[in-house]
């Protein structure tokens, strides 16, 4: 790919042939497994991807081994079903023996990965001079989508979409109580597999673009930077959704732009950056806004824990409002001559000079500051 | 054999039992897919360590690209704290990261660093015997098996050293807290050994083969058993087994050496994980069997014990009443008259006196839950054991 700058990226995007079918191909690709991420993010199987997308490369290799020839859909059955193949025996270990998930999906991942390698380095070394290029499944290649690619993406999309509004209740029921499902009577099995398989599936199609080794970030980090936003599932299904698709497209553009990079790595690292400004700004969970609640919440107690004080002192002398010395609050924690300020900017309190006093609507506050906490605590 | 193939072999060998011992912990500790975040995203710190170093085999290039391993530990847990998202979402959500800086600082360099990606995924085990430690001038052996000999004995001077805090903080981990022994510091100690040999034994056998060693063997172990020390020895064995004979696979198909292990590993693990004596799926399968069996035993032997009346003890009626298929309700039948728990007179059942006292020994199990009654049964039923 030649090199070009962002800019003319985006004024090409429209009337190049090839780069519009890589665009819509990983704008197409970021958003089916962003919505299908956010399945297996919630049902807590984000690792699964992971090993699912080690699992198929020795179906590819299989598939190429058999038919000898090149062709994508040929090549992304084979990968099909090894992932099947792979996810079942997970369910496989984790159901009939004590191995714990996390080792399950470990083996599956690191073995198929390597028998796959195998019959890659096996396949290099035969006399064929169709193998090559197979490699480019490891980290993926947007270059080599064609417009066929993108159709078999966007039929597997809106299939993909049809059975999620089919099937969305029944899949928002399984997700946030599976024992409730099934004594609904909803054959829980069935639509744990149908989801499965519909995540296997969405794995496989990015093969190609992203590769076995980073595919499971496609799936992931769309997901977990929507739940940031949102409590509701349509809501965090529909922005994982638009959150890969940008991720694809500015991935896309800057792989392009530049040489000599492949587009999966710029595409997990477009998708992280998203995840990290989730992380930090979003406004419920956030860890900005969470910092600074938690400040505020702390200034807030400390504030109530002065006035408190305040008011433990005004109370033994018959005058509320009688002046007392600042210095005297010297040796209390919640004192800060910025809390002192706050309580005379709520007119809690006044001060002449070194003296300061309670208001009358300070004392009754401090006074229903216990009153409230004890009827709270009943 | 020549001297490259034996040398070859010995690294393989090495490498799988250095990386077997800390597996084992890893996989005991329910954090097998620590090791497959650490083993990508090392990447960043072998490339930076070699911009700094020039030599893949350079100790510092090691340390640094270690170092890494733990950051990715500390980030991801950092991540689990703030609770934003769960446990497994935070691994999957940093190392893609990490592995893909790697990739971007390797391909934006590929004129300068003779590193390839997929030599760092796969490793190149058959070069290994060429590159030569040289101590003033006279040839020591491979860089390599000096690198993982090296590695290989801190790990088990730390594992002699350490042992019994390792065993009790991987089985009761307050236990460890309360006895004084520092759970940060040997998670940590874990972490930094597993990062330590990922970092060594990838050069030699690539990033994915130190995953597959690291939870192959020692998830096929443990299917065989649970003794922590057998379960190191079996792990190791394994490990050393796959080493060779993979490396015999790959010399006889000319193919990747590393694949060729992680394949003979998984060969011997889906052999473990059907034919294992007790855990293995076939077992799993029997007993699971058996049990459905023994509970409609038990439900028959019971019903014959409620009620006294001929017609509801008739053969025939007992197919509709407790409502079985024809072949369990004969399978169930024969199981019975087997073990002379009933007679079968003129198509009526009737309990025998040993099927009596047997049911109400049962009831009585089920009942209270309690093991001494049923201790002299448990000879005969799978239900009871364990």
């Amino acid at each position: 790919m030649t090199k070009m700058d962002i800019t003319e990226y985006f004024q090409l995007v429209f009337t190049d042939y090839t780069l519009r079918t890589i665009t819509l191909g990983t704008a197409i690709l970021g958003a089916v497994t962003g919505m299908l991420g956010s399945f297996a993010v919630l049902r807590k199987q984000s690792l699964l991807g992971d090993a699912i997308s080690h699992a198929a490369l020795p179906g590819i290799a299989i598939a190429f081994l058999i038919t000898g020839a090149k062709d994508t859909n040929t090549l992304l059955l084979g990968a099909l079903v090894s992932g099947l193949i792979g996810t079942f025996w997970i369910r496989g270990i984790v159901k009939k023996t004590h191995l714990k998930s996390d080792t399950a999906l470990g083996l599956i991942l690191s073995l198929f990965f390597g028998f796959g390698m195998l019959l890659l380095t096996f396949i290099q070394k035969q006399p064929n001079a169709n193998q090559a290029g197979l490699d480019k499944y490891l980290f993926g290649q947007a270059a080599t989508l064609v417009e066929s690619d993108v159709w078999m993406m966007a039929i597997v999309t809106g299939l993909c979409l049809f059975v999620l509004l089919l099937f969305w209740k029944e899949f928002k029921l399984l997700l946030f109580d599976a024992d409730y499902t099934t004594t609904l009577g909803f054959n829980t099995k069935f639509i744990d597999i149908l989801i499965t398989s519909f995540i296997v599936l969405a794995i496989v199609l990015g093969l190609q673009t992203v590769g076995v080794v980073l595919m499971s970030a496609m799936l992931l980090a769309p997901a977990a930077a929507a739940r940031q936003w949102t409590n509701s599932l349509a809501t965090m299904v529909f922005l994982a959704a638009i959150f890969g698709a940008f991720s694809g497209v500015f991935g896309t553009a800057i792989s392009a732009s530049q040489t000599n990079l492949s587009t999966g790595p710029v595409i997990v690292l477009v998708a992280s950056v998203f995840v990290f400004f989730s992380f930090v700004f979003s406004p419920s969970r956030g860890l900005l806004f969470k910092q600074i609640r938690f400040i505020k919440n702390r200034r807030d107690l400390e504030l109530h824990k002065t006035l408190a004080f305040m008011h433990h002192i005004a109370e033994t002398h018959d005058d509320i409002s009688h002046p007392h010395a600042i210095i005297l609050l010297n040796n209390f924690q919640g004192y800060t001559r910025s809390t002192l300020q706050k309580l005379v900017e709520k007119n809690y309190v006044e001060i002449k000079g070194s003296m300061w006093s309670l208001t009358k609507i300070g004392f009754e506050t401090a006074a229903n500051l216990y009153t409230k906490k004890s009827t709270d605590n009943e | 054999m020549n001297n490259a193939q034996i040398e070859i072999q010995i690294i393989a060998s090495l490498v799988s039992i250095a990386c077997a011992i800390p597996g084992t912990f890893l996989v005991l500790r329910k954090m097998a897919m620590i090791s497959d975040a650490i083993s990508h995203s090392i990447l960043p710190g072998i490339v930076i360590g070699f911009f700094l170093t020039q030599d893949l085999n350079s100790p510092i290039l090691i340390l640094f690209a270690a170092f890494t391993g733990i950051i990715t530990v500390v980030l991801v847990e950092y991540i689990q704290k703030t609770g934003l998202v769960k446990e497994d979402t935070a691994i999957g959500l940093v190392f893609p990261a990490l592995f893909s800086i790697g990739v971007i600082l390797i391909a934006k360099n590929a004129n300068d660093v003779h590193l390839d990606v997929d030599a760092v995924l796969l490793g190149e085990l058959a070069f290994a015997p060429f590159d030569r430690l040289l101590i003033l001038g006279t040839d020591v052996g491979p860089k390599a098996l000096w690198i993982i000999g090296v590695i290989l004995f801190i790990t088990i001077t730390l594992l002699i050293a350490f042992f019994k805090e390792l065993k009790v903080s991987t089985f009761d981990a307050g236990l460890a807290a309360s006895l004084g022994f520092s759970p940060a510091i040997i998670h940590y100690g874990l972490m930094s050994v597993a990062s330590v040999t990922t970092v060594g034994a990838f050069d030699a056998v690539g990033a994915i083969l130190v995953v597959a060693l690291m939870i192959a063997p020692a998830a096929t172990a443990y299917l065989l058993t649970t003794d922590l020390k057998k379960m190191l020895a079996l792990a190791i064995g394994f490990g050393v087994l796959s080493a060779i004979s993979g490396y015999w696979f790959a010399h006889w198909l000319d193919a990747s050496i590393a694949g060729s292990i992680t394949t003979m590993l998984g060969l011997i693990f889906l052999f473990v994980y059907l034919f294992a004596p007790s855990k293995g799926v076939i077992a799993v399968l029997y007993r699971e069997k058996q049990q459905r069996a023994e509970v409609s035993l038990l439900t028959f032997l019971l019903h014959l014990k409620n009620h006294t009346e001929l017609e509801e003890r008739h053969v025939n009626h007992l197919r509709e009443h407790i409502n079985w298929q024809r072949v369990r309700a004969k399978a169930v039948l024969e199981l019975a008259l087997k073990n002379n728990m009933i007679v079968v007179d003129k198509n009526i059942v009737s309990l025998t006196k040993k099927g009596d006292t047997f049911t109400s020994k049962a009831i009585d199990y089920i009942i209270t839950n309690r093991d001494a009654q049923i201790e002299d049964m448990k000879d005969d039923f799978f239900l009871f054991r364990g």
